[in-house]
């Protein structure tokens, strides 16, 4: 069979001539197509967009650390000591300064010296005294700590300021989001592909493992991890719920695997000889992730709010970490000080409907009775 | 005739979708007398099923009835309050529908479901409306009613389920029943029942049909009327004995030219396109007639070879002796001592029943239970079987997409049963599948590009990708489409233009041997004709081998040199396609053939007559 320019064929009737049209949509750009026009996803979507940023950017936002200083002769970074400790601790200023930094004694320390400092000279893990930052009072502690012009969020009975804090407790909110959830998905993405695609035993295997682990409270099995090891961090956290939260996904796709196998381009793909790697990434694991992606979105909602329940309860990330949780259990002591309630619950708040809302947005614009009806 | 049952005049009904106005019927004129079948016949997309919803409003939310009058009984449906027309469905005018299997609520008994409707619109005891279900369930057909009456769906096999829906839409005595495409679902033999069915109590009821399809045969079964919708319009309506015996408008010729019939004489089928050119400018679409010139006819009935049967010795191993003057003139046999391409001996394919906890095996389903059959080299072997009868599950055993039970698929010698990884993979180079539903056999994600390349990437042909994309190219124009089309996604296409394609794919590796499973079922008749058209081409291009699987005699018999006709996984009967045809031996076949909706014009006078006279009778009584 040679497969040259076919001669011209007098009894075929070609299909109608096309009509010039748009380039081709693949399925993501269809999807997204779908997705911009829901006003409240959108907007959803850019909140977590923005809260991204603001963790990204929280050390140059509120800190008492500069941004960048050159010191001796140096650039130097110490605001990087908010993401990690040591790296600030290597750094001749902070050494030099006793990571105490004030414009003043920079000057003492190096009279060449100078710095770019955060927008608001606040600290997350600490009360800022007195004349810290020239000219400047002390936060005010105790029951004072009410917003003002320095404190734009107020206090806690600590004096931490609670915009500081607020600003550092994002970071924790997504990490804690993406990394719990980032563990479930690989896990219940790889369960559940292997359950649905090879089936049998392995299957019944796998099934009655997702139903354990769907017994296990996730928020028991922290309290008894946390009360074992010695010095519990969020990290510690965010693995237990990765480990505890994949059994829905799982299933979901084990489903998906279940149903897409039968298909009959998956079948087609096997009679052209397609083997069994290239049936699972190529053909069916594309087709598969789309519904496993609102699950996914609402399983980062439930664990930002399972981590801010954890350090309401006094459970969570010990301090010196900044969580909103930790905030809200400083506030129920006085329903007097109402900031301490209000400011990290509406954060709470926004943060879970943020992703509720996109998770249900990707399911309308993923939903597979829109797909053909895209046509 | 003073009033008419149901008049529709100028009816527009559009869909205001994101991408713009969709006309789905633009401006279409119906009238349906009292007692009257009115048949509406098109293609899908053509707007009949809008139609018949918006006699009875039930159309989707972004669908509005623009303008027109749609009268009962003199008054006009569109403007009624949906309470008022809530009391008017079912009682006056009901509806069945395409799929008995999702048309009754399957945690219900089928009694429940239908005095339920009983007792929504009449004022009876619960008692009553029992006793008139019961009576009902033996008007339809269905057998042992006393005990039926107390079934759920799920014990009811299709046919009788569709039977529950007709007496369902009768049990408040309609004027006027819509029938949308209720047999399509359904196979031939229980088709021609439930149409006998229908008739039947339109003659002694007096009730009038609206009945929607897009096969011209059951309009012939079944219409007195007849109107023939394109593209939202209504191109022809009269009737039925005139439209089938001088159609006017080029599409219905088209239309009736284009679908293969158990007598068809041509050994390629007409196209639509032979008959009309549709040029559209914007929204507006003029239709143009084209003449068939004498040399395309000519053409059609002689171009092509004739039937190809197995070697003369064979024959008469098989109980179908040649006889000199019994065949078409241009039949071949295969010569003696060829070897078959393929021969599949004894194929078993048996699916266990596991039951309990522990999955012990209970039982086995005997999909295919001993089959055997040779393939020659250049053949077509047809395989037909109502559903369930193990015709696919055979086909996805001899390409090794399940795992055969029992018995030798030899493929050129080779027994492909017990060939695996490499050996297998190779194999797949020669032998392939194409599947029926054009939606389901492409995968979504892929480009045009990527899915034609890929087979050629696993059997290692071409050398670069370039290569590969140039063939990917010619392929798609081997097909009838064009190289332009490769970035595109599937679901840009037709169903037609995606099953082009999937040939294409099929083609990709450069098989010798195709089996083809049900590939154009799902397609229109005008498309179905294309693909017909192209299937043909190719093999006698390619020396192609095909096993062609339907459930739709006519088709099979268009396209095979020999049948086998499966029942219960095993094959009944085996011999040369026209000899089957034309004399069956046992009676499964014999009933089959005698299912297929028939559309000559004496065969539909007979069907008026026999109308007239229960008319007649009627009401004389």
């Amino acid at each position: 069979m040679t497969l040259r320019s076919p001669p011209p064929e007098p009894l075929t009737a070609g299909p109608p001539a096309s009509r010039p049209r748009p380039p081709s949509r693949g399925y993501w750009s269809e999807v997204w197509r779908r997705y911009r026009q829901k006003r409240l996803g959108v907007l959803a979507l850019l909140y977590v967009v923005a809260l991204s940023l603001v963790a990204l950017l929280s050390p140059a936002i509120a800190g008492t650390k500069p941004v960048l200083c050159r010191f001796e002769g140096r650039w130097q970074a110490p605001c990087l000591g908010y993401f990690v400790e040591k790296w600030e601790d290597r750094m001749p200023v902070a050494r030099k300064l006793r990571k105490r930094y004030s414009p003043e004694r920079l000057k003492e320390a190096d009279p060449e010296s100078w710095a770019i400092w955060p927008l608001v000279f606040q600290d997350p893990y600490r009360r800022v005294r007195a004349n810290e930052w020239p000219g400047r009072p002390g936060n005010p502690s105790g029951m004072e700590g009410r917003p003002s012009r320095l404190n734009w969020l107020g206090t806690t009975p600590t004096g931490v300021d609670v915009f500081a804090q607020l600003v550092h407790g994002s970071r924790v909110a997504l990490l804690v989001g993406f990394v719990s959830t980032g563990i479930a998905a690989l896990i219940g993405i790889t369960l559940g592909a292997l359950a649905g695609y090879y089936g049998g035993w392995l299957d019944v295997l796998l099934s009655r493992a997702i139903e354990v682990v769907m017994c296990v409270p996730a928020l028991v099995l922290i309290l008894a991890l946390l009360a074992v090891v010695d010095k519990t961090t969020i990290w510690h956290t965010m693995v237990v719920l990765g480990l505890t939260s994949w059994t829905g996904i799982a299933r979901l796709m084990r489903a998906e695997f279940l149903k897409l196998r039968e298909m009959e381009y998956v079948l087609a793909a096997r009679a052209l000889g397609a083997g069994q790697a290239r049936v699972m990434f190529r053909h069916i694991l594309p087709n598969a992730l789309a519904p496993v992606l609102v699950p996914i979105t609402f399983g980062i909602a439930s664990a930002i709010l399972i981590e801010n329940a954890l350090s309401f309860l006094g459970f969570g990330s010990p301090p010196p970490n900044a969580s909103w949780g930790n905030l809200l259990k400083e506030g129920q002591r006085s329903l007097s000080m109402w900031w301490l309630v209000l400011f990290p619950g509406t954060a709470i708040f926004l943060t879970v409907l943020a992703y509720n809302l996109i998770g249900e947005t990707l399911q309308e614009a993923t939903d597979p009775r829109l797909r053909e009806a895209a046509k | 005739m003073s009033v008419p049952l149901l008049e529709i005049e100028n009816l527009r009904t559009y869909f205001h979708t994101d991408d713009g106005v969709v006309r789905a019927v633009d401006g279409v004129s119906l009238k349906i007398e009292e007692g009257q079948t009115l048949g509406v016949v098109g293609e899908s997309g053509s707007g009949k099923t809008v139609t018949a919803y918006s006699v009875m409003r039930l159309l989707a939310p972004t669908a509005r009835i623009e303008s027109g009058r749609i009268a009962f009984l003199g008054k006009d449906l569109v403007g009624l309050p949906e309470r008022e027309l809530r009391q008017m469905r079912g009682r006056d005018i009901s509806m069945i529908f395409q799929e008995p299997m999702t048309s009754l609520n399957p945690v219900y008994t089928v009694g429940w479901q239908v005095m339920e409707a009983i007792l929504l619109h009449q004022k009876v005891s619960r008692a009553e409306a029992r006793r008139r279900t019961i009576a009902l369930f033996r008007e339809v057909g269905i057998p042992d009613p006393e005990t039926r009456v107390d079934a759920y769906p799920h014990q009811l096999s299709g046919g009788q389920k569709q039977r529950v829906m007709i007496a369902m839409a009768l049990s408040c005595d309609p004027k006027l029943l819509i029938a949308d495409e209720p047999s399509t679902a359904l196979d031939v033999t229980i088709q021609a029942q439930i149409l006998d069915i229908l008739r039947q109590l339109r003659d002694q009821r007096g009730m009038s049909i609206l009945f929607i399809t897009h096969d011209l045969g059951v309009i012939a079964e079944i219409a007195d009327h007849v109107a023939v919708m394109f593209q939202g319009r209504l191109v022809e309506y009269g009737p039925v004995l005139d439209i089938f015996s001088r159609p006017q408008h080029p599409y219905t010729k088209g239309l009736m030219a284009c679908r293969p019939r158990l007598h068809t004489p041509y050994k390629i089928l007409p196209t639509v396109a032979d008959f009309m050119e549709v040029q559209s400018r914007g929204a507006e679409l003029t239709i143009v007639e084209k003449q068939m010139p004498p040399e395309r006819l000519a053409q059609l009935t002689t171009q092509g070879r004739g039937r190809l049967l197995h070697p003369r010795s064979r024959l008469a191993q098989i109980g179908h002796p040649w006889e000199e003057g019994q065949h078409a003139p241009d039949t071949t046999c295969v010569p003696e001592g060829q070897s078959p391409l393929l021969s599949v001996q004894e194929l078993k394919v048996h699916f266990p029943i596991r039951r309990g906890l522990l999955m012990r095996t209970v039982g086995h389903v005997k999909a295919v239970d001993g089959i055997s059959f040779d393939v020659y080299r250049g053949q077509t072997l047809g395989l037909v079987g109502e559903s369930g009868c193990g015709k696919t599950t055979a086909g996805r055993a001899i390409v090794r997409l399940l795992e055969p039970t029992a018995g030798r698929i030899l493929f050129d010698g080779q027994d492909l049963a017990r060939l695996s990884g490499r050996q297998l993979r190779a194999m797949r180079r020669r032998m392939q599948i194409i599947f029926q539903d054009p939606y389901g056999s492409m995968n979504p994600r892929m480009t045009i590009e990527a899915a034609l390349t890929e087979p050629m990437v696993i059997q290692g042909i071409g050398h670069s990708s370039r290569e590969r994309r140039d063939r990917a190219a010619a392929l798609l124009e081997e097909v009838g489409l064009e190289a332009a089309h490769l970035r595109r996604y599937p679901h840009e296409f037709s169903g037609g233009q995606r099953q082009r394609i999937c040939i294409a794919r099929a083609l990709a590796v450069e098989p010798e041997f195709l089996i083809c499973d049900e590939s154009v079922s799902a397609l229109d008749v005008s498309v179905q004709a294309q693909v017909l058209n192209l299937l043909k081409r190719l093999q006698e291009k390619h020396h192609l081998t095909y096993i062609f699987i339907s459930h739709d005699l006519s088709v099979v018999k268009f396209m095979a040199d020999m049948i086998a006709v499966m029942k219960d996984g095993r094959i009944v009967e085996f011999g040369p396609s026209d000899t089957i045809y034309a004399h069956p031996r046992t009676e499964y076949t014999r009933q089959l053939i005698a299912a297929v909706p028939k559309d000559d014009l004496e065969h539909i006078r007979q069907r008026q007559a026999a109308r007239l006279a229960a008319r007649a009778q009627r009401l004389s009584a």
